[in-house]
């Protein structure tokens, strides 16, 4: 099978971020996600449970499992490949997912215990962490300058044999994989980056699948033999508004651009009618979770009022101004990324139409960084499993200013309750009241402004079964998407 | 000076070219001046409800995908397109006046040194030399703008010493000097006269090469910001649309780049046949 | 005659001897414009992952990487590797640069030659039979054609061609160097290799067409063509054996002083065509601020200006005698 990738992986190693969010092919975690966004045993013989006071976590492990290389796996690999995570001298980047984390430790060979600092209730969506061997980290180091990151050795159902950096990946299965060995045996992975010609050299039948940009993908629905699958996902496009910058830290201006937007016509015409409006973090992927009250709706009066109100007063040249302050910003995205560019025009239109004037930048994220805090930016991300996987970093105030997380430093003492609370829970009934709430207090003060869940779209040949539908988390390509679970489809004929 | 222009006025050669030359240029211009402004007219404007239409009445050249009128747009990305070409015309005609007519003029080592330096930087591609430039200093009009400038100063500075150094030689400029002339009245009475018709054509002639240049560039990603409405822009988004039969995305804009570039160096290349019917070879660009 | 060889030689040394400081001047500007640019080569090193890295860590790293030395160090360093054949790493490709170089360098070889190729032949055929029939339908359709096409972009044309010939007729393959997956059989390669050169020799055929029929035309009204059309040979004797011999030479010297244009149309079709080459190897890097690897393709291509025009200059003196050879 031969899949085609816009976007090539920097490293395979899961510390470093490889396959963050499982389904990596190569790896496998203690758990892995089901299609309906549950988790099951994977490394684990069990799915996990917390001790009663939501602190311990007991991990029983699956035996007979061996390594690409042929060594077997046991307690010491998950041991040191957390512990790895957790000390600083590796440099790990997934760190901070763990932060909740205080010790790891065998208990026997086929037993690990996780000791948290504080009861975590989504715990288990943390579990799916690839495991790597002992011996892969037994060096402290930074592991960006590790061997390992090209030459990957784990348990998964695919062992990689070639990568040619900048050209292809070829991977085969894995004869050993403890669930059985996969019947697709060969998977070629081509990186090609750019969307265009992948949708062509797709359309010329080089591929039998790719993931593409909606309407690149619209173009190939007359292919014989191919189909185009739509995946809903949790992958937002949201406009962070920094709370540094005189026009964008008034909340009533936040408030006023949330009801300008005409997210339904952004969605039809740019995203070619695939994917869902956003208001808030939670996407419709994690139905029980979403507040139906703090969702906004596209209301150029709404937003009038709000600012008329807040004293923005139109001027002659159709832009507002308070006192000497005009109503303008400057908003930045990434120069390569087309959709994020025709989402920022949206914005941009959208915001004038209110008499609200934004700038456009296309920068590259080394200058995109050192100005997040002072001017607006299209900003990505989400997955679909828990909302507190997301949520928390992006809105929560101890991680404003932390890179990514939180760019805008949003503070809000309401939403920091709600988050704070919903982390700690362990009954999903009150969870999930304390996650509406969260909801209902972020929609009084917006920290962005979210435009849209995007669907994600792919197109794939037909010549096999074993097709399931599923909710993808941001990343997708060689891990997600329709291949998450390649590695039980059979070839057809 | 006079007598020069008047040449160019007198002569009959390559009359056809020069009309349709003058009519095409003068239509994209006024197009790309007057266009974007008329009526509420907002070419940046996000229109949902009709994306990707084909050519009609209403729209002549069809919408985009942002719904947008194509006429408009590629006449707004026209007018960022000369607006560029102009200022790096200017910029490298003013840098290849000043270079070409102080070597020329100072003659010696120096003028070797320079032209050395000159065929050095002729030896690097000047795509490759403006793609090193614009991706040091990304997202910036300047870079554009610079990489653009930097590249093709050169040829005008060839032209003009050349022009120089053939002044140097002719009689009227001995027996000016004898006759105690002052340096800056020579300038003054010869040099300049001399000097500017050809500097002005070698401006002109600059222009279809900068609007390519600059096409291309952004083309590749790497030139004004990929908002921005220039032709270079609407050709690489057009890319998408080649894909789905859209093929008035493509069209339209290449066309309108098309007849530019090739009006402004038909009008150019009549221009310099006519002011140096004889020194044709050196001035091709 | 032995002499003159002699003579040849010397200028080819002249001219080997003048490239070094040119490639030096390149080598310093490319390595001072990367200096004065605002991009900290440490976002290159860390990538995305900048964003989870502590400050410490970063500028641990800068010191490693020697990024706190002065300028002139750091060339040296540079320069010293490059010496001692060390190109450095590329960062877009996640490769050594000589590996960059070394696996795209053939493909883009194949592509410029016969890009080349086609395009003279193109060139010698429209452009003998334009001048023969000086005014004729076929001269005026070379000549507006000719015309037109300096206007158009090579991705222009590289767009319009895989609109009609791949995805319309379906008569070529879209992009890429093979099917994927496939091996690069000799059959797949020059199938997906036919549009792409056909394109970039396209691109370059007017000004060599028009080059061909006007040198043709002055040479058929010099005397010694006049001379042996009026001892009455034939007229297709008098074309191809009197007046383009004459015409070639100033071509010859022409094909030389194009490479410059050839390495930009490289540039454009192998990026629109996804053709592995060196070429769209600058579009990536210069996309990543691949440092390294944008020097080293700055220094390739001056090198194959400088050898275009030297080849050119040795091959006029080889084929005309009364070309002077001390310049």
């Amino acid at each position: 099978m031969v899949l085609a990738d816009g976007y090539e992986p920097e490293t395979l190693n899961p510390l470093l971020g490889f396959g963050e969010e499982g389904a990596s092919k190569l790896f496998d975690g203690l758990v892995e996600h089901r299609a309906d966004r549950s988790v099951r045993a994977a490394l684990a013989a069990e799915v996990p449970q917390p001790s009663p006071d939501g602190r311990t976590w007991t991990v029983k492990l699956r035996s007979g499992v061996k390594f690409h290389d042929g060594s077997t796996f046991g307690s010491e690999d998950v041991v040191a490949s957390y512990r790895a995570v957790l000390d600083p001298a590796f440099a790990s980047t997934v760190r901070a997912n763990y932060s909740m984390v205080t010790a790891v430790d065998a208990d026997g060979p086929s037993t690990v215990r996780f000791t948290l600092a504080y009861p975590y209730a989504p715990f288990a969506h943390r579990l799916v962490l690839g495991v790597v061997p002992s011996e892969a980290v037994a060096q402290p180091g930074p592991l960006e300058r590790s061997p390992f990151n090209g030459k990957p050795v784990g348990t998964g159902p695919y062992k990689l044999t070639e990568w040619r950096k900048g050209d292809r990946m070829v991977m085969e299965a894995n004869d050993d994989y403890f669930l059985g060995a996969p019947k697709v045996r060969k998977l070629t992975v081509v990186f090609a980056i750019d969307d265009n010609t992948r949708a062509q050299r797709m359309k010329a039948g080089e591929f039998d699948g790719t993931a593409l940009p909606p309407l690149a993908a619209n173009g190939l629905s007359d292919v014989k033999g191919a189909q185009i699958i739509k995946h809903s996902s949790a992958d937002y496009r949201t406009v962070v508004m920094p709370m540094a910058n005189p026009v964008t830290g008034d909340r009533a201006m936040r408030l006023a651009l949330n009801y300008a937007m005409n997210r339904a016509g952004m969605i039809q015409a740019l995203l070619g009618g695939r994917g869902q409006p956003a208001s808030t973090p939670i996407p419709q992927a994690l139905p029980e979770f979403v507040e139906p009250t703090a969702q906004f709706r596209y209301d150029k009066d709404e937003a009038a009022r709000l600012l008329e109100q807040a004293g923005w007063v139109m001027g002659g040249d159709g832009v507002r101004a308070r006192g000497a302050q005009r109503a303008s910003f400057t908003l930045m995205y990434p120069a390569g990324d087309s959709v994020r560019k025709d989402l920022a025009q949206a914005f941009a239109s959208d915001a004038k139409a209110v008499g609200v004037e934004v700038k456009l930048e296309g920068l590259g994220w080394e200058a995109i960084e050192p100005r997040m805090g002072a001017d607006a930016l299209v900003l990505g991300g989400g997955n679909p499993f828990d909302p507190d996987l997301k949520s928390y970093p992006l809105l929560h105030s101890s991680f404003a200013a932390n890179g990514f997380n939180n760019p805008g430093s949003y503070r809000n003492a309401q939403v920091d309750a709600a988050l704070d609370a919903g982390r700690k829970e362990t009954d999903p009934a009150q969870r999930v009241a304390y996650y509406r709430q969260f909801q209902r207090a972020y929609a009084a003060d917006p920290a962005m402004v979210f435009l849209a869940f995007l669907d994600h779209t792919y197109v794939v040949r037909d010549g096999w079964t074993g097709y399931q539908e599923v909710v993808d988390p941001h990343t997708h390509g060689l891990t997600w998407g329709p291949w998450w679970n390649v590695q039980s489809w059979v070839p057809r004929g | 000076m006079v007598d020069q222009w008047r040449r160019v006025g007198r002569a009959r050669t390559g009359t056809p070219r020069l009309v349709w030359g003058a009519v095409t240029l003068a239509v994209l211009v006024l197009g790309a001046v007057f266009l974007p402004w008329l009526g509420e007219l907002d070419e940046s404007l996000i229109h949902y409800e009709s994306v990707r239409l084909a050519p009609s009445l209403e729209h002549p050249f069809g919408t985009d995908a942002g719904g947008r009128d194509l006429l408009l747009r590629a006449f707004a990305g026209l007018r960022v397109s000369l607006l560029v070409a102009v200022l790096c015309a200017v910029i490298s005609t003013v840098l290849g006046v000043l270079i070409g007519g102080l070597s020329g003029a100072v003659g010696g080592w120096p003028d070797r040194l320079m032209m050395r330096f000159v065929d050095t930087l002729n030896s690097v591609p000047h795509l490759l030399l403006g793609i090193v430039i614009v991706a040091l200093y990304r997202g910036n009009l300047t870079a554009v703008v610079a990489s653009i400038a930097l590249t093709h100063w050169t040829t005008v500075a060839r032209i003009v010493r050349a022009e120089v150094l053939s002044l140097r030689e002719r009689p009227f400029i001995d027996a000016a000097i004898s006759g105690g002339a002052s340096r800056w009245r020579i300038l003054h009475r010869h040099l300049v006269p001399a000097v500017v018709p050809q500097a002005a054509m070698s401006a002109v002639l600059l222009l279809p090469h900068a609007v390519w240049h600059e096409t291309a560039l952004s083309f590749l990603g790497l030139g004004l910001p990929p908002h921005m409405a220039s032709i270079g822009n609407i050709l690489a988004e057009s890319r998408a649309a080649v894909m789905t039969g859209a093929w008035w995305v493509v069209a339209f804009p290449s066309l309108v780049l098309i007849a530019t570039t090739l009006a402004v160096s038909g009008l150019a290349s009549v221009w310099r046949d006519r002011l140096v019917p004889r020194r044709r070879s050196e001035l091709a660009l | 005659m032995r002499s003159r060889a002699r003579d040849i030689a010397a200028l080819a040394l002249r001219r080997l001897v003048f490239a070094v400081p040119v490639l030096c001047v390149v080598a310093v500007g490319v390595f001072l414009l990367g200096a004065a640019s605002p991009f900290d080569p440490i976002h290159q090193y860390y990538g995305v992952q900048i964003f989870s890295a502590s400050a410490e860590e970063i500028a641990q790293a800068r010191e490693a990487l020697g990024l706190n030395d002065s300028l002139i160090v750091q060339f040296g360093r540079w320069a010293g590797g490059l010496l001692s054949g060390d190109l450095g790493v590329s960062r877009s490709f996640r490769q050594p640069v000589a590996q960059v170089i070394g696996e795209r360098l053939p493909w883009t070889l194949l592509l410029v030659v016969v890009g080349l190729v086609l395009a003279v032949l193109i060139a010698l055929v429209l452009g003998v039979l334009a001048a023969w029939r000086q005014g004729g339908w076929l001269d005026r359709c070379v000549t507006a054609i000719g015309h037109a096409l300096e206007g158009i972009p090579p991705f222009v044309l590289a767009l319009v061609a895989i609109a009609v010939f791949s995805l319309s007729l379906g008569w070529f393959p879209v992009a890429g160097l093979t099917d994927a997956g496939a091996e690069a059989t000799l059959g797949q390669v020059a199938s997906h290799l036919a549009l792409p050169a056909l394109v970039l020799a396209v691109s370059q055929t007017p000004w060599l067409v028009l080059h061909v029929r006007q040198s043709l035309l002055t040479a058929l009204s010099e005397d010694h063509v006049t001379g042996a059309r009026a001892r009455g040979l034939a007229e297709h004797v008098v074309v191809l054996r009197h007046a383009l011999p004459t015409a070639l030479l100033p071509f010859v010297t022409l094909i030389g002083a194009r490479v410059p244009e050839l390495v930009t149309g490289a540039v454009l079709v192998e990026e629109v065509f996804s053709w592995p080459g060196v070429a769209s190897a600058v579009v990536r890097a210069a996309l990543a601020v691949d440092f390294p690897l944008l020097v080293v393709l700055s220094l390739l291509a001056t090198a194959a200006v400088l050898i275009g025009s030297l080849l050119a200059d040795v091959a006029a003196a080889v084929l005309d005698p009364r070309v002077a050879v001390d310049g």
